[in-house]
């Protein structure tokens, strides 16, 4: 039967990247699946300042780069948290003050010229081996990510798409979410979700041994617990009002189908397994800020599960 | 971080109000409730408490920069739990923190039972003309194992109720408490001692039916008790010595802090420490300003008298019902200066939302740490199991309501002199803070990379990073309260029990408590450890680091 590893939210971390690639032989797992939202939020500038000098603003603080082993540090620093280096100058910086547009170019350039590193890291790591990888971009993902994935010789894109785990399992995938505060890449309406997610589960073979790898988690599942938030995007209360913001659709199909399994993520912080009738759900969480794969181990049986467990790597 | 580099993606909030942040940890802090409480329980000591609460506050700041600190480095991690176990590895972190924030919360609930009655049911009740079940809540034994279930009953209500609903009754209840406390200031610094001295006794007789002569009978069995503790002055070693009772009251301006959210930056950390450390500050201020209008009008000797008098009698050192039959709460006192006695009850009943707002949280935590435990698998699946229809953790809410029955009937009916173990209750916590303390210690040179690449990385003290800093002062500061604590009566009191704490080496049944709370944590991490093995799990190796290369 199949073990599984699932992560998820590594958000352009390549330490958690890294890692992901390497739990299958430290987990001895026989399949790696990554959920949505693979890339990052964040570009820092590096801004030059002659010879080998540079200034480079990180979480507020000021660093001045003066030679080539600090500035190998600070990039490893900047990547570590999933942000993306971006080496400029002030007039450049002056130019993308007044034109802001330019700002999502570069951001494109970087998301996916590391998407692109990352895959062919990949390759290289998973070249000889009959470990499986299987990846679904998230809401956070542009759209020109699936190509690179695409490219990949060794991660199988599987958004939309009914894969087969084993003899007995198969996995329908999506990234795509219900709505959110941020109007980002892939979501939409729960009933366009619905149409999604029925669209899959018509093709398998048998939805009571699937695995749903849905990044949204289903709604009041205590898997999408998150601070409420103002119109401005504020945590009201301190972050001490937290309330469900998960799918009703997926909570919906999930109840109607009774997988066996469903893998989720997107919600940072809800971190936790929960059941809806037979299935259980697990949301692993993710800490990619601060380099640490969170995620879950999940031994397959025949129209069970026959061990989980969650992981902090 | 210039926004014009942070693109729109799913989490990528803005700040939180400092000053909600302020209120939360206000609340955990609790002027009226704890620090009423542990006041008027204090009464035998001989430093000031002015300056003991000034000494504590400098003392609980580093407390404030360790957890903000912590937060800046490892946020929404989960607390305590989460980063003990990241940085000493997963027995020693669960131990400490499964006690610290579930064990320890079963001993607080007769103790929130006992504030519920003194603080709300026995004022409230007493004002509104009902004498006899005003006196009977404050009596012993049964009226308080009630007084626990009803707290029980509160605490559960608000677990269904869920963290959006309580968070909005806490600032509503912020708002209405303070607007009761500056009455009851306003009456404080607007009275006179004869004023108080005839509406005490007036008001104590027509609602307690207490007999004249009240004030002096109090003054008496208090000075019998052994009231002493001074307003100001004592030595510094004498103030030192009341430190381990006061942070009953003040070690908890934290207590929300892992709930806030991402910290992107040197300013997000600032806002965490600013909203408990000015919450911390604003309440010790609050505390003197309610000593000086206490020492106007109460007079700060009666004021310790009356408290000798009733915990006298409460504790069992004597069975001779104080001359005021139930306890002096400082707030009931204030409104003794009028006979109006819909003020009266109007302020009785603001007063109350002190304990409504704080009191329903007492088991958030630990329903966090018991839903993280069983989510590590070292409890059984069912304990993290949300009700169906209702969202509410049924199982986890018995796993705390369940011993905590047994714990309040315990102390409720003092069996074996369990009432003893009070202090206990900050004991099992501060062990548990102590074990974090270190944890901020050792963090920048353990987790180096993680360290340098967070929002605190520049933050040093002449080249120390600024968490070990103020990790030693608060670890320092915690070790001294551990030592006070356990080898109490041999430091204080020439090796006679109880001490100034009662909860020494000497003390069996905290010795008893102690052990059972942490035996039952090791035993619950080895057993299911052990067990999991068997069902092919390694709980080592799943909290085990991913080699990156």
């Amino acid at each position: 039967m199949t073990k599984l590893f699932f992560a998820t939210d590594i958000h352009g971390s390549d330490i958690c990247w890294n890692k992901f690639l390497n739990a299958g032989k430290f987990y001895e797992a026989d399949v790696l699946i990554l959920g949505g939202d693979m890339t990052g939020k964040a570009v820092v500038p590096f801004i030059h300042q002659g010879g080998k000098n540079y200034r480079v603003t990180l979480l507020e603080q000021e660093f001045d780069i003066t030679n080539d082993d600090e500035f190998l540090q600070m990039k490893k620093k900047v990547r570590s948290r999933g942000y993306y280096p971006y080496l400029t100058t002030p007039d450049e910086m002056s130019e993308l003050e007044q034109d802001p547009s330019r700002v999502h170019q570069i951001f494109l350039q970087e998301v996916l010229g590391v998407v692109q590193q990352w895959m062919d890291l990949a390759d290289k790591k998973l070249d000889g081996t009959d470990m499986k990888v299987y990846c679904s971009p998230g809401n956070d993902d542009m759209d020109e990510v699936d190509e690179i994935v695409r490219s990949s010789r060794r991660v199988l894109l599987v958004e939309g798409q009914v894969t087969p785990l084993d003899e007995h399992h198969e996995m329908i995938a999506s990234g795509w979410s219900n709505r959110t505060p941020w109007d980002t890449h892939r979501e939409e309406d729960e009933d366009q979700l619905q149409v999604r997610y029925e669209a899959m589960i018509s093709k398998l073979k048998d939805p009571r041994n699937a695995v749903f790898n849905i990044h949204v988690p289903p709604y009041k599942s205590g898997l999408d617990e998150a601070p409420e938030l103002d119109k401005d995007l504020r945590p009201v209360l301190a972050g001490q009002s937290l309330q469900p913001v998960g799918s009703t659709a997926l909570r919906e199909v999930i109840r109607k189908h009774q997988p066996l399994l469903g893998l989720h993520g997107h919600i940072h912080e809800g971190r936790g397994t929960t059941r809806i009738g037979k299935t259980l759900c697990i949301n692993p969480g993710s800490m990619y800020e601060q380099g640490t794969l969170l995620g879950t181990i999940v031994k397959l049986g025949k129209n069970k599960i026959e061990n989980y467990v969650l992981t902090t790597g | 971080m210039s926004n014009l580099f942070v693109r729109k993606a799913t989490g990528m909030v803005r700040s939180w109000s400092v000053f909600d942040a302020f209120i939360y940890a206000f609340f955990s802090i609790n002027l009226v409730t704890l620090g009423f409480y542990s006041f008027s329980q204090m009464y035998y000591f001989g430093g000031g408490m002015i300056p003991a609460l000034i000494i504590s506050a400098v003392f609980i700041i580093f407390e404030v920069i360790v957890y903000a600190s912590l937060i800046a480095v490892m946020p929404r991690s989960g607390g305590d739990y989460v980063w003990q176990t990241r940085i000493f590895g997963g027995a020693l972190g669960f131990i400490l923190s499964i006690t610290g924030w579930w064990f320890t919360l079963w001993l607080w609930t007769p103790i929130y039972g006992d504030m519920l009655r003194q603080i709300v049911l026995t004022p409230i009740l007493g004002v509104l003309g009902l004498k006899d079940l005003a006196i009977w809540f404050a009596g012993r034994g049964t009226a308080l194992f009630v007084c626990s279930l009803l707290t029980l009953g509160f605490v559960s209500l608000v677990i269904m109720l869920g963290m959006k609903a309580y968070a909005r009754i806490q600032k509503y209840s912020f708002y209405a408490g303070m607007l009761g406390l500056l009455i009851v200031i306003i009456l404080l610094f607007t009275g006179s001692p004869e004023a108080f001295r005839a509406g005490f006794e007036r008001n104590s007789a027509a609602i307690f039916g207490t007999q004249p002569g009240l004030y002096d009978a109090t003054a008496t069995a208090g000075t019998d008790a052994g009231a002493s503790t001074p307003l100001t002055g004592g030595s510094l070693q004498l103030i030192l010595l009341t430190l381990p009772w006061l942070v009953f009251f003040n070690l908890w301006p934290n207590w929300g802090a892992t709930l806030y959210g991402e910290v992107r930056g040197a300013t997000d950390y600032k806002r965490n420490f600013s909203g408990m450390a000015w919450a911390l500050i604003g309440v010790t201020v609050l505390g003197i300003i309610f000593f000086l209008g206490v020492a106007r009008t109460i007079g700060w000797d009666f004021y310790v008298q009356a408290n000798a008098a009733w915990w006298n009698y409460s504790w069992g050192y004597t069975d001779q019902v104080p001359p005021l039959p139930v306890w002096p709460n400082p707030a009931m006192l204030a409104v003794f200066l009028t006979d109006n006695r819909l003020i009266q009850i109007i302020v009785m009943l603001l007063m109350s939302v002190w304990w409504f707002g704080w009191a329903g949280t007492l088991f958030l935590s630990s329903t966090r740490v018991v839903f993280a435990a069983a989510f590590d698998r070292l409890l059984p699946e069912k304990v993290a199991e949300l009700d169906e229809r209702t969202g509410t953790p049924v199982n986890a809410m018995l796993l705390m309501v369940i011993p905590a029955i047994f714990v309040s009937m315990l102390y409720a009916y003092n069996i074996g002199g369990f009432i003893s173990v009070t202090l206990a209750a900050t004991q099992g916590i501060a062990i548990m803070y102590f074990g974090t303390a270190i944890a901020a210690i050792i963090l920048p040179y353990k987790k180096k990379e993680l360290f340098e690449a967070s929002p605190i990385a520049q933050m040093k003290v002449a080249g120390i990073p600024l968490i070990t800093v103020a990790g030693v002062i608060f670890g320092g500061f915690l070790a001294f309260l551990l030592v006070e604590w356990f080898f109490d009566p041999w430091l204080n009191t020439d090796g006679v029990p109880p001490g100034l704490y009662g909860i020494s080496l000497a003390n069996t049944n905290s010795v008893i408590f102690l052990l059972a709370t942490y035996g039952l944590a090791a035993a619950i991490y080895y057993g299911f450890k052990a067990r999991r093995k068997t069902e092919g799990i390694d709980l080592d190796k799943v909290q085990a680091e991913i080699p990156v290369e």
